[in-house]
């Protein structure tokens, strides 16, 4: 029997090679990465509706790019360079005073715009591949134990919603039988409240059924972790709006900024943590974290990694001039192509 | 095991329960039974703390379950001791699949994961549910769901199983699933079962004891079933017949009845009452039959003295069927047609010719041929996904035939916009309340009269006839099923249609209800309407239908009399059937006027 | 008015409070950067946000829940979630209407601002995984719905017809100010350097405001005044048939009715 993936290792695999995307905006090194989600998708998509959604994003990456040529086109000061064609130019009142429509396109303003339009576009499709892989329900069960009660509500409205989809049918029928037409605002009414009361009424035996089945059972928490978590959370958020603060305002001083986002983060997180661990819950078969999901999960990293140390050492080839022919840099390449391991292992489905 | 020690229970001031008292022990199998609204669940719920401290309102006494005080106990701290399924099964789900839902008790405990593993496996194994662990919850039969629900509480190991009708809603082979499941809990586990049930003939020779709610204010009582049911103002018709024919030891299933009725059967084939007790016409009726669901011993139907003088066999479709005291008035008007409406179809309430019905690469409905006169009852049986659905939504249009052709009133239903169909044929689907959408009975009724374009108060009056002394400004969703099913009928019937439809019209009817449907269903027919019922409620069927049709497989496999096709068929044959084969009687009132012209 | 099926205590509300600030800092960013910032010069600071907005959404969630909920709430955050999210796919066809927005606007009326704040964020967030439309927009849309949904709760004590056309109003403002919220929050990453409405790090706040502006017509102002106006339509067509329903259920759920348990006097 073939194992299916954690969808954590899907998603750090999708993120590390959205984080390299970001870090380029070489169309080669884009394209190469959407080739590469592309394969690892062809070859490990599961025949569950949500496999479909990768040919969403890359519909929707399409769209990003077409409408920032047209933006780029219309409102940007072009890149100087040959001349392709001339818009007719507006004139906007004072206010708009920095804003620019029409007047002569350039090669290279284009270039810069679809360049930039790509690599968004390949962040969504990155994201689209994570989409695909990684199985909703499965990935609902590794939220922290602290989202335990808000992560119950999420998989109740995701059972609840395909019935409701049902029952919305059921209704309809049931209106054609009192010989009322299904079309217009007041039939939409007619149709809402017998699903809605349908909601509710199950809703309610739900509930009874969970509360005697033990949910919201908890544990004794001891006051000092209590406090701690309570001081943990608030400690960090403040900390995060601190830091924030820092980080908007160019008089405020250096140490406001990034140090006191980070360790804000890190506070609040830990009070994530250790407040997860009121419920006496436990879990049933979790998804095992293995040497799979380590591949996986490395090979994303693996790509983000070679495209940042890359930039930071400043090679060029990641961000070529619009006027020129772009080359492909063998290290980020490189990296990209790691990230083809998920389709090599074998015995692996999402 | 339970203990209630003097309890009573008020909600918002009107009592609930009054002075219960009883003591249920460990390994027992209790029978909770009363009419609707006398506080059965309330009672379930008092047992695992769900009354009062989910619902709201005062519980005076003491509850103890397992030597715990559900006072100090809310549901929650007693899911290792209770284990409770309610009414609705699925209702109850929370996650997606089965195997998940069998383990989310023991997540809640906090159990070990190797302990769930270990008890998930078991209890796959003891309700037969391995084949279905990863099924999708949304795609289970009815009896699988309760099967999974009854699972999914018994993980977290309880001493006592509490069931709100577990069977009501099944169909009587997902009941026996059910049934059987349960019996083994009792006998293999020695788990306390309590258990409401509306259907009593299907569980009451399961039970050990029995509670009997009698809803007037006095306390419930307890004891030994058969005790119970000696005295019992609901009772299955085994129980009936056996008062009526004063056995003792009172026989509770079909099997001691059985050896109780020898004599009696002797006095009834040699009893000769004359016409209309008659549940089937002999020799006149035959031709309806089709396929291989055929009475399968006709010698035997014809040595049946009670049927009485023979119908005249021309007009076999309509007449001579008829059930009990429905009036005749249909009757005269009705030509005599040709029961498969080879001719005329024109004006019959229904004529189905060849119908053929697909969705996508499923064939619900081959070569079905049908037709309908008016004042007759057809009862439309057979299992979950056979086709009956599929064959009243043809009836009223909401489905378009792949083939064949279906007349309604003359019109072909699917072609007919609503407006106009609803003068034609009226369906009341299963769920009756998706009919209903608005604030109050009154407005309800209204909506009603502008939708069928009748007389304002027209459906009011009739909803008063159905359902008599209801409150105007009431909630649809807050009447009771019975109530609701009424309100339901009423609205369809404002359009005054020839031919009404009623898609399992018994769920959740407690005895009470449904006798009150039976005298309806009789009323309509004698008013000239043709009813057609898509049920597995075979005593309904026995009391009511003059015509049974049976459909397996999107085929008719059988087509004739209600007696006839019934009493041969292990499946669909009632319990008095079942007493008395071969002699052709089905219901208790039958029994009692062959009896008196003995 | 209605129950409070979720309650905010004051260290629920702090933390609430603080990730409400934290998460407009997101939102508007790019018009609050002073000249001279160190956020502003960086092409990673929306990404910074995106992951940012996911750990504040995580901890004001469990805040609420810190209390524990209890399992009638959950069950009635569950089945409205998914009535929002099987509305969901019906707004798609029409030029941005958001249908799911009336159910936020009732539930967090009757049911209390902490429930609203849930209910908008399980809706989105059950719709997202539902559609396989988990992206960096989820936080954004997750936080704009909560908020949706918690300032409904907030909403002054009214009857009758002034209640259906306040809840109206509320709809038309709310969907309007969503619709520009998720804008602004896209801005960053849809502008690029190169156009000029797009934003302009370190540019003065008139001059970005400016080019907001024009951003904002350009891409929606198609999408924005219909989705108002549809939402307003929809919550006064469904108000008092909605507000009924949902205040019958919370009566049923019994949310604050009293359980008790009497001795008996002999």
């Amino acid at each position: 029997m073939r194992r299916r993936l954690h969808p954590g290792a899907w998603w750090l695999w999708a993120l590390g090679l959205a984080t390299a995307a970001t870090r380029t905006t070489n169309p080669l090194l884009l394209l190469l990465v959407g080739a590469v989600t592309g394969t690892v998708v062809a070859a490990c998509r599961s025949d569950d509706p949500w496999a479909r959604a990768y040919g969403m994003f890359l519909r929707i990456g399409l769209v990003v790019v077409v409408v920032r040529l047209v933006f780029g086109a219309v409102f940007a000061a072009q890149a100087p360079g040959t001349t392709l064609f001339t818009l007719p130019s507006v004139t906007l009142p004072s206010w708009l005073a920095g804003v620019r429509v029409g007047g002569p396109v350039t090669a290279e303003g284009l270039a810069v715009a679809g360049y930039d339009a790509l690599r968004l576009a390949t962040v969504l499709i990155c994201v689209g591949a994570a989409n695909a892989l990684a199985a909703p329900s499965r990935l609902l069960k590794s939220v922290p134990g602290a989202l335990y009660e808000v992560g119950v509500a999420v998989v109740v409205a995701m059972t609840f919603a395909p019935q409701a989809v049902t029952h919305v049918r059921q209704v309809r029928d049931a209106q054609r039988l009192r010989g009322r037409s299904d079309r217009g605002i007041r039939a939409l009414r007619r149709l809402a409240m017998p699903v809605l009361e349908g909601a509710l009424d199950r809703s309610v035996q739900l509930a009874a059924a969970m509360d005697a089945r033990g949910y919201g059972r908890t544990a004794a928490v001891p006051r000092a972790r209590r406090r701690a978590t309570a001081a943990l959370v608030l400690g960090g958020l403040l900390a995060v709006c601190a830091g924030l603060y820092g980080l908007l305002d160019g008089q405020a001083p250096a140490a406001l900024g990034a140090p006191m986002l980070v360790s804000g983060s890190v506070c609040a997180a830990a009070g994530l943590w250790l407040g997860g661990r009121r419920s006496p819950r436990t879990r049933y078969r979790p998804d095992p974290w293995a040497l799979p999901e380590w591949v996986t999960g490395g090979s994303g990293l693996l790509a983000a990694t070679a495209m940042t140390v890359t930039g930071l050492l400043g090679a060029d080839g990641l961000r070529p001039a619009p006027g020129s022919a772009p080359g492909l840099p063998p290290l980020p390449a490189a990296g990209v192509l790691i990230a083809l391991a998920p389709a090599l292992l074998r015995g692996i489905r999402t | 095991m339970i203990r209630f020690d003097r309890v009573d229970f008020r909600y918002g001031g009107t009592p609930v329960l009054t002075d219960v008292d009883l003591e249920i022990e460990e390994g027992e199998l209790c029978l909770v039974a009363g009419r609707t609204g006398t506080g059965k669940s309330t009672l379930l719920r008092a047992v695992n703390g769900l009354v009062p401290h989910f619902t709201g309102g005062v519980l005076t006494g003491q509850v103890t379950v397992a030597g715990r005080d559900t006072r100090d106990h809310p549901p929650r701290e007693l899911a290792d001791v209770v284990g409770y399924v309610g009414q609705d099964p699925r209702a109850g789900f929370v996650s997606d699949v089965v195997e998940e839902e069998l383990a989310y008790g023991m997540e809640s405990l906090g159990l070990p994961p190797d302990v769930m593993r270990r008890r998930v496996e078991e209890t796959l194994d003891l309700l037969g549910l391995a084949g279905l662990r990863d099924r999708a919850l949304a795609t289970l039969s009815g009896g699988q769901a309760q099967r999974v629900a009854i699972g999914s509480v018994l993980t977290t190991h309880p001493k006592v199983l509490v069931l709100d009708e577990p069977t009501s809603a099944l169909d009587p082979v997902g009941a026996e699933d059910v049934l059987a499941t349960l019996q083994r809990l009792v006998h293999d586990l020695g788990l306390t079962v309590v258990l409401a049930e509306h259907r009593l003939e299907r569980v009451v020779h399961l039970a050990d004891t029995m509670v009997l709610l009698p809803g007037d204010g006095r306390p419930p009582v307890h004891g030994p079933t058969a005790a119970i049911m000696a005295e019992s103002p609901v009772a299955p018709p085994v129980v009936q017949l056996g008062r009526l024919a004063g056995w003792s030891p009172l026989p509770l299933s079909v099997r001691d009845a059985r050896r109780a009725a020898a004599p009696l059967r002797e006095r009834l084939t040699n009893a000769s009452p004359p016409g209309p007790a008659a549940p089937s016409g002999p020799a006149g009726a035959a031709p309806h039959r089709v396929g291989n669901a055929a009475p399968s011993d006709p010698a035997a139907l014809s040595d049946a003295a009670l049927s009485g003088p023979a119908a005249p066999s021309g007009s076999a479709g309509a007449a001579p069927h008829r059930v009990g005291n429905a009036a005749s008035s249909g009757q005269a008007s009705t030509p005599a047609t040709d029961p498969r409406g080879r001719a005329d179809g024109a004006h019959a309430p229904a004529s189905v010719r060849a119908l053929e019905i697909r969705y996508g690469p499923v064939t619900a409905l081959r070569g079905v041929d049908l037709s309908v006169v008016p004042g007759e009852v057809i009862a439309l049986m057979g299992r979950n996904g056979a086709g009956k659905s599929s064959l009243l939504r043809a009836l009223v249009g909401l489905v378009r035939p792949s083939g064949g052709r279906v007349l309604v009133g003359g019109v072909a239903p699917h072609e007919t916009p609503p407006r106009v169909m609803v003068r034609h044929a009226g369906l009341v689907p299963q769920d009756a309340a998706d009919l209903l959408y608005a604030e109050t009975v009154a407005a309800e009724c209204a909506a009603a009269d502008r939708d069928m374009g009748a007389a304002r108060g027209t459906c009011r009056a009739l909803f008063e006839r159905l359902a008599p002394g209801v409150d105007d400004t009431l909630h649809p969703r807050d009447l009771s099923e019975g109530q609701r099913l009424a309100l339901a009928l009423a609205v369809i019937l404002t359009g005054r249609p020839p031919l009404v439809l009623l898609d399992e019209p018994t769920r959740g009817l407690d005895y009470t209800a449904k006798g009150r449907l039976v005298e309806i269903v009789r009323e309509l027919a004698a008013d000239g309407h043709a009813v057609v019922l898509a049920t597995h409620d075979v005593e309904l069927v026995a009391e009511v239908a003059t015509r049974t049709v049976v459909v397996a497989e999107g085929e008719v496999v059988a087509d004739g009399p209600t007696g006839e096709v019934v009493v041969s068929s292990p499946a669909f044959a009632p319990q008095v059937g079942k007493i008395f084969a071969p002699v052709p009687v089905l219901t208790v009132d039958q029994v009692r006027e062959a009896l008196s012209w003995a | 008015m209605g129950v409070n099926a979720v309650r905010l205590r004051v260290r629920s509300g702090t933390a609430l409070s603080l990730v409400s600030l934290a998460g407009l800092a997101a939102f508007c960013w790019p018009l609050l950067v002073t000249p001279g910032a160190r956020i502003g010069q960086s092409a990673f600071a929306p990404w910074m946000f995106v992951l940012l907005l996911p750990l504040l959404l995580a901890v004001a969630l469990a805040e609420i829940a810190e209390g524990g909920i209890d399992a009638k709430a959950i069950a009635l955050l569950g089945v409205l979630g998914a009535v929002g999210a099987a509305l969901r796919p019906l707004g798609t066809n029409v030029a941005g209407f958001e249908p799911m927005f009336f159910v936020l606007v009732h539930g967090g009326r009757v049911l209390g601002r902490g429930f609203g704040y849930l209910l908008g964020a399980v809706a989105m967030f059950a719709s997202a995984l539902i559609t396989a439309g988990v992206g960096p927009w989820l936080p954004y849309q997750i936080l704009g719905a909560a908020w949706v949904g918690f300032f409904a709760g907030c909403l002054p004590r009214a009857r009758g017809r002034t209640e259906i056309a306040m809840l109206a109003a509320y709809g038309a403002v709310a969907a309007f100010a969503y619709g520009w919220l998720q804008n602004l929050g896209l801005w960053p990453f849809v502008g690029g350097m190169a156009s000029s409405i797009s934003y302009h790090p370190g540019a003065p706040l008139a001059d970005n405001l400016g080019r907001f502006v024009a951003f904002n017509l350009a891409t929606s102002l198609g999408f924005d005044l219909p989705r108002a106006i549809f939402t307003a339509i929809l919550v006064a067509v469904t108000g008092r048939p909605v507000l009924l329903a949902l205040r019958r259920a919370a009566r049923r759920a019994a949310f604050e009715a009293p359980a008790g348990f009497d001795d008996r006097s002999d």
